[in-house]
């Protein structure tokens, strides 16, 4: 760190602001313990400023997929090996339940090889769900309803290294570290009933320079997820949970890979980005007026011009183009070296009560005119069941299996 | 203080426990801190809490009539105690054993004395360390299956635990060779391979 006067100064300008945030009490990044003169001592860090959260994995959903999205999140696709029948699925189940509520509470998991990579108030999450291949007489038995594949949209170039899979975990936290060891563990306990397929991962900042919770951008620099239903509300439980049946409390999730052209997109006006999408960018409200949270108006219009343009990302995905239809989405951003260069994009995670029914429509009028088609491309699509949650003393997909 | 644990209250003293802020795990299988019990009033004698215990799986392995048991002792009470003795209906024969420097050569033997649990204090059984030797397995363990353990100690208590059972990725060579058998085995099974931990990053 620079001690120079000058350097040190505005360091401590930003100090004095993160510190007024955590006295409010509120979490996010500081640097405690620095006060404004060297002679002064160090306070003692304020934990509470950079320590996550211990999230209880237990109840009637699987806590990841209505979680504040975590900083870090990983993607992780397994084949079943063809001797994995229903029997054994059920003891996969069973050991992954048991690591599932060791690692989320920071111990390692039974057997762990490195267990001193367990963290507590990691807002570690675990999300366990079952891919097309785990259904039928022999494995799962029925797929939840509306569950199937996504069909092919004109704009897909899909690769099959980011396709399909027949499980999949969802392992997000604070940092890459933990959930990587994560993963590691509940692949390695995976060995004898199924092989990996596919890893993704990315990022995602929900909170703001004060600490408070935020939105979260995309690399586009767009504030993505505005409209989203909120967690804990009647709107987010009847588009996100399945309501009956053996998958209540389950939901199903898409997973595209999602390809973005930054440099093409980095060549637009500021008015033509905002266009694309029918929201500011500096704060995501919509071009119609309000604030970031408020709804699109779709039929504002300035001298005869619709405000929220034909082709706006905001206007073809709203409920009122598609039959009142809605997803919950979730986002991580990845930057990945490959050897066609530098690909950037976005691990697009859609969750709905009904896959063929919410998700499906929506894409499909987004794949039939979408602005943002230019500079996005899927090039990975998987769809998974995700299994309802669990009790203590209970076992994931217990009520599927057991 | 005497406990039966079935699998469903194990869970749930687990849940307690880690909300409890509970065990540190020491990895080096020196002793653990004991779980703080925030206003829990003094107890008289030991309390023993059993946490994350599991088996070897025995499929694939070059020798499934033997496996081990794993897992976190931690004593609450104030009295020390020591764990004695094991049994489960899946094996024949069940020692304590603890591996031991003979000739400067690591080897597992029976723990004469079981395991020492100081008064707040704990142990973790681990692979390299103490651990409850099944011998004479009557069934083949896959991973995923369970087994009842039940564990005695040396004031007469016992306690019920059901560990789940775990492929493990360590090469098996020392935890099945006995120091006499004169096979040290190092070849990996069919299924440890490794290169699932960790993939390179596509």
């Amino acid at each position: 760190m620079s001690t120079s006067g000058v350097g040190r100064r505005g360091f401590l300008g930003y100090v004095g602001t993160a510190v007024a945030g955590a006295a409010a009490g509120v979490g996010g990044a500081t640097l405690a313990g620095s006060s404004g003169r060297a002679e002064e001592p160090a306070a003692a860090p304020d934990t509470s400023s950079w320590a996550g959260r211990t999230i209880d994995p237990h109840g009637p959903h699987q806590p990841g997929v209505a979680a504040t999205p975590a900083h870090v999140t990983e993607l992780v696709a397994l084949d079943l090996l063809p001797g994995t029948d229903r029997d054994a699925l059920g003891r996969l189940m069973r050991v992954w339940t048991g690591d599932v509520e060791a690692l989320t509470q920071g111990r390692p998991a039974p057997g762990d090889t490195a267990p001193w990579l367990a963290t507590a108030n990691a807002d570690l999450t675990i999300t366990v769900g079952a891919g097309p291949g785990a259904f039928g007489p022999r494995r799962l038995g029925a797929p939840p309803p509306g569950f199937g594949e996504v069909p092919p949209m004109r704009h897909d170039r899909l690769q099959e290294r980011w396709n399909g899979g027949d499980l999949v975990l969802q392992v997000a936290g604070r940092d890459a570290t933990t959930v990587a060891h994560a993963v590691r563990r509940l692949v390695a306990d995976a060995a004898p009933f199924a092989t990996l397929r596919w890893r993704q991962q990315g990022s995602w900042n929900g909170t703001g320079p004060q600490g408070q919770p935020v939105t979260g951008r995309n690399l586009f620099g767009q504030v993505d997820g505005s409209a989203n239903p909120r967690p804990g509300t009647p709107l987010f439980d009847q588009t996100v949970w399945i309501p009956d049946g053996p998958w209540a409390g389950g939901t199903t999730l898409v997973v595209r890979r999602i390809r973005m052209d930054l440099d093409t997109w980095d060549e637009l006006t500021r008015d033509e980005q905002e266009q694309s999408v029918g929201r500011r960018l500096d704060d995501g409200a919509p071009l119609s007026g309000g604030d970031e949270l408020d709804d699109v108006d779709l039929r504002a219009r300035s001298g005869g011009r619709l405000v929220v343009a034909r082709d706006a990302h905001a206007r073809r995905s709203h409920p009122g183009l598609n039959g009142g239809r809605r997803i919950f989405r979730k986002g991580a951003n990845y930057v990945l070296d490959t050897d066609a260069g530098v690909e950037s994009g976005l691990i697009f995670q859609s969750f709905q009560a009904d896959l063929l029914d919410q998700f499906v429509p929506i894409q499909q009028t987004l794949d039939e005119l979408d602005s943002l088609n230019e500079w996005t491309t899927a090039i990975g699509s998987a769809t998974f069941a995700v299994l309802p949650g669990f009790e203590p003393g209970s076992w994931l997909g217990q009520s599927l299996l057991g | 203080m005497h406990r039966t644990t079935t699998r469903r209250t194990r869970r749930s003293a687990l849940g307690a426990l880690a909300l409890a802020g509970a065990l540190v795990l020491s990895a080096c299988g020196e002793d653990t801190e004991p779980a703080e019990q925030s206003g829990s009033a003094a107890t008289s004698g030991p309390e023993i809490v059993v946490t994350d215990p599991w088996v070897r799986a025995t499929d694939g392995a070059e020798d499934t009539t033997m496996t081990a048991a794993f897992m976190d002792l931690a004593n609450q009470g104030d009295e020390g105690v020591s764990l004695v003795s094991a049994s489960s209906d899946v094996a024949g024969t069940v020692e304590i054993h603890e591996m031991a420097n003979v000739d400067g050569k690591a080897v597992m033997q029976e723990a004469e004395d079981g395991v020492e649990l100081k008064a707040r204090g704990g142990q973790l059984l681990q692979p390299g360390g103490y651990h409850v030797m099944l011998m004479g397995l009557t069934e083949e363990l896959a991973a995923g299956d369970e087994v009842e353990l039940t564990l005695e100690f040396s004031d007469g208590s016992t306690q019920e635990i059901t560990a789940p059972v775990k492929a493990f990725t360590e090469e098996e060579g020392q935890y099945h060779d006995h120091g006499s058998h004169d096979h040290g085995d190092d070849e990996k099974q069919g299924d440890e391979k490794h290169g699932n931990e960790d993939p390179e990053h596509p």
